[in-house]
């Protein structure tokens, strides 16, 4: 009698573990379903096939375990300093076009302070900006892409894209403390969109 | 007067349950759309990992993770599919804290264990690596009591199969 009582309980557990699986089983294809469409649908979504983190040393996203000039380097790419920053900044051929800044950064941080006169340019959605800023990369001599600083790399990224739209590597410049260095250092910051006119440290 | 207990027993329980099943499906809820809305922000963090190196497989899981976190949150507070739905959740949660262990190892160049504070893509931004853990094993354990068959009450389909229910 016990036997068989006891024999019915595993049996009842292992049906109930069965229909526990069989559950999550279908939650996890109908819940991956729906995550796969909200992201396309979304206009915040990613494009599944594209590869965001682009280097020269292959397809992989692999995160750099070098420096980050270092890393600037391996990507073939030039970078400048806080102070050649601001001499780029400063220069005649700034005001002329002729000098670009690049704001690597989203949309929502480019207008909470940027370097005064940056186009905006996220390398993550570059089919936002990449019409207005191509014509002016290819009409300049220098360019100057920025982001955050620190460990950032999306000047990195942006600048690998406008090289991927076919500007020469020779003008493009990686300002490899940012924002970050830009502010510290008290220099002058553009709010809102480009030309907005409110700025901050106006008299730097 | 025992059997008074007894049911008020039950009844404290029930509703114990209620309130993890809303609780953990709130959490969810709420870091799923802190990363969807950031999707970018999150594959970035997810790469810091280091565990995936392929760019569409890196992409789909930074695209579909946190709404397949908000669906599994979303039908653990309607009460559908709950044990399935825990199951899921508790296996992610497992998942999640083994990573974040394992990254805070990576990061800890001399300093102690707990002073390690990073962005571990959860959802709610710079965290102490100790509090990250405690928050994980509550939660943990949270949707293994769900899972164990608690939080019944006020669902509106316990189990997608209503055979022998």
């Amino acid at each position: 009698m016990n036997d068989d009582s006891n024999n019915s309980t595993t049996s009842d557990r292992a049906v109930e573990v069965r229909r526990v699986l069989v559950e999550a089983a279908v939650v996890a294809v109908v819940g991956a379903v729906i995550a796969f469409a909200a992201n396309a649908i979304s206009p915040r979504g990613l494009a599944l096939a594209r590869n965001y983190f682009p280097s020269t040393t292959g397809e992989s996203v692999r995160p750099p375990l070098m420096p980050l000039v270092a890393g600037i380097k391996a990507n073939g790419l030039q970078w400048v300093d806080g102070n050649r920053a601001v001499r780029l900044f400063k220069d005649p051929a700034f005001r002329e076009q002729r000098i670009l800044f690049i704001d690597a950064r989203d949309e929502e941080h480019y207008r909470e302070g940027h370097i005064p006169g940056a186009y905006e340019f996220d390398p993550y959605h570059p089919e936002k900006e990449i019409a207005t800023v191509l014509p002016l990369c290819q009409g300049a001599e220098k360019i100057v892409v920025y982001c955050t600083g620190g460990d950032c790399e999306d000047s990195q990224f942006a600048a690998i894209a406008l090289r991927d739209a076919g500007i020469p590597n020779l003008k493009l410049f990686v300002f490899a403390g940012g924002i970050g260095e830009w502010m510290t250092n008290g220099l002058p910051v553009e709010t809102g969109g480009r030309n907005s006119g409110a700025m901050r440290n106006a008299d730097r | 007067m025992k059997t008074l207990r007894s049911t008020k027993n039950v009844w404290m329980a029930e509703m114990a349950g209620l309130l993890a099943r809303w609780f953990l499906g709130a959490v969810f809820v709420c870091l799923g759309f802190s990363k969807a809305l950031h999707p970018v922000e999150f594959l970035k963090l997810i790469r810091q990992y280091d565990a995936v190196h392929t760019p569409w497989l890196l992409n789909s899981i930074a695209a579909a993770l946190p709404w397949f976190e908000v669906v599994c949150g979303a039908l653990l507070l309607a009460g559908i599919a709950v044990r399935g739905s825990a199951l899921l959740v508790t296996g992610f949660l497992v998942l999640f804290t083994w990573m974040v262990v394992h990254r805070a190892l990576a990061l800890q160049l001399g300093i102690p264990f707990c002073a390690i504070k990073f962005d571990c893509g959860c959802g709610a931004g710079e965290v102490f690596i100790c509090r990250k853990l405690l928050e994980n094993a509550g939660l943990i354990l949270l949707s293994t009591w769900l899972l164990a068959g608690r939080g019944r009450r006020f669902c509106l389909r316990y189990r997608l199969t209503q055979h022998g229910a």
